[in-house]
């Protein structure tokens, strides 16, 4: 069996980190390709759900991307969407279940090479932590 | 404003009806939500009684078998009242719809909350089905009068109250730290609780309420203290998948709950909804999947949704029909998530809702390492 090769769930802000993700891509920066990225209006948009129900699907991490402090389109919704990241964390933690899987980050649209280090180091880290273990159980 | 009410013959419940009952024939309220036993005396559910005659409440019945903030809630939430209306609910309750005003599910227009010390409930199965010989008020008395244990009849969310003591209640029925055989305390905190007690004849209090009160709730707190970390070892996949392993998502937990009040809930809308193709997709991922889906999305997203307010009335637990004993997670995970976001549901009023906060500089750690 080879290398252990993490599926991250990438849920990325069209304003800011998507339009880095692109042009990491249009600059040919070199990142892994263990993410899939679903696009969304705003950080603040994605529920815990969405992030809950990845982790049991069978993804290893969630990378929710939003725009930098003082920067989100919507004025607020990052600072609302980092407090539900917060929460999350915390109801994850309590219960066990590898809040380190879930990541909110700031990365702009000129930022293409911070996305791509985002990625590796998101990517590192999960492999160290290894694959999750919540899609294991079938009966949940 | 305080005082006792004195009783004859220690009868607490006699004399709070016939307070509640000048309440409405003096007409300064028009009628009176408050806990009644139906006709067979093993169940009692939250009244609204306009008519004096029919008062005959037992406010020592230890049972809420439902939210008495929803039904407040399910009253005014078109419309407020444009006459006072009196309701008598537990601390717990006083504490969800102070929650759910914030979440603009309940008009307090003309509602004048009174409230108990509370000393505790039974599941209404416990209830209504006593030992032949045993009175659930005189177990209630018994404790109140000679401090013995009754923890084995209580919910497991009563015998870890959070705070048996109303705050945020115009009027509060003060039992803790009174000689209950001459009486019981009666103080408004409010100019409408004032109002409704004006005329209402009061002895001086005489006792240590303060110091009553710091004992009773401490000693809440150091068992919901243990409890908490009792329930340590529910960590963990499978620990926490064997937990939820009885659930069949009838929601029943969701529905009982003062605070879950999205009239669709997302897990009753077509968000999931799929077809046969993507549920043969679905079960190819691991070879096998169980139908219904989604027990544990369920409660690890209702948690997300609600877990701040969540005031820890249990009645999500003695709403579920497969006896899943919810709070031994839901308490832990409330007690540590409220901390985090530094808010106690149902203390004030006019403190924002966590999740409509936003502030810049904040868990920088979270979003930038
Ligand atoms: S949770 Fe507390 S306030 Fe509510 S019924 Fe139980 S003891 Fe009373
Ligand atoms: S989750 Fe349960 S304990 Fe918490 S407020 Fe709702 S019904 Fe009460
Ligand atoms: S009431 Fe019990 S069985 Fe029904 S959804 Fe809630 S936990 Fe599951
Ligand atoms: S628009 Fe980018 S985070 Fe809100």
């Amino acid at each position: 069996m080879g290398e252990f090769e993490p599926k991250i769930v990438g849920f990325l802000c069209n304003w800011c980190s998507y339009t880095g993700a692109d042009l990491a891509g249009t600059s040919r920066i070199q990142y892994p390709p263990n993410i899939r990225v679903i696009r969304v209006m705003c950080s603040s948009s994605v529920d815990p759900i969405y992030v809950v129900r990845a982790l049991m699907e069978g993804a290893d991490g969630v990378l929710i991307g939003g725009c930098h402090p003082g920067d989100c389109h919507y004025i607020n919704g990052n600072y609302k969407a980092r407090r539900r990241v917060v929460l999350l964390k915390n109801i994850l933690k309590t219960m066990g279940l590898e809040e380190e899987r879930v990541w909110i980050r700031w990365v702009s649209a000129s930022e293409g090479q911070k996305f791509a280090d985002t990625v590796t180091e998101m990517v590192d880290t999960i492999k160290k932590l290894g694959p999750n273990p919540i899609p294991t159980r079938w009966d949940i | 404003m305080e005082g006792m009410i004195l009783v004859k013959d220690g009868d607490i419940a006699s004399g709070c009806n016939e307070l509640f009952k000048g309440f409405l024939t003096s007409g300064r309220i028009e009628a009176l939500l408050i806990s009644r036993e139906t006709p067979n005396g093993k169940m009692a559910f939250p009244a609204l009684i306009s008519d004096p005659e029919k008062l005959g409440s037992n406010i020592l019945s230890p049972i809420l078998p439902v939210s008495e903030a929803s039904e407040i809630s399910r009253m005014t939430i078109n419309k407020g009242s444009d006459k006072p209306i009196g309701v008598v609910i537990r601390p717990c309750q006083v504490r969800a719809l102070t929650e759910i005003v914030k979440l603009n599910q309940a008009n307090l227009e003309n509602i004048v909350v009174i409230s108990m010390d509370c000393p505790g409930t039974m599941d209404v199965n416990t209830f209504s089905n006593m030992p032949e010989g045993k009175v659930p008020t005189d177990i209630i008395m018994d404790h109140l009068l000679n401090g013995t244990d009754i923890d084995q009849y209580l919910r497991s969310s009563c015998r870890t109250c959070k705070d048996p003591v109303p705050v945020n209640a115009d009027i509060t029925i003060g039992l803790f730290g009174v000689d209950l055989g001459s009486g019981f305390l009666v103080q408004a905190h409010t100019e409408s609780g004032e109002r409704l007690l004006e005329g209402v004849k009061l002895e001086a209090y005489k006792g240590e309420r303060e110091k009553a009160l710091a004992e009773v709730r401490g000693g809440k707190d150091a068992k919901r203290e243990a409890f908490i970390s009792s329930k340590k070892e529910i960590k963990g996949i499978e620990a926490i998948a064997d937990f939820y392993d009885k659930c069949v998502n009838c929601h029943n937990c969701m529905n009982a709950c003062p605070i879950c009040y999205c009239k669709e809930c997302i897990f009753n809308s077509s968000v999931f909804d799929s077809d046969a193709n993507k549920y043969v997709h679905r079960a190819k991922n691991k070879g096998i999947m169980k139908m219904p889906d989604g027990a544990l999305l369920f409660h690890i997203t209702r948690m997300n949704h609600m877990i701040l307010s969540c005031v820890e009335c249990g009645l999500c637990e003695q709403a579920c029909p497969s006896n899943i004993p919810l709070m031994d997670l839901l308490i832990p995970v409330a007690e540590n998530a409220q901390k985090e976001l530094d808010y106690y549901p149902g203390k004030d009023p006019d403190e924002k809702l966590p999740m409509v906060v936003f502030r810049e500089d904040e868990y920088r750690s979270v979003g930038e390492k």
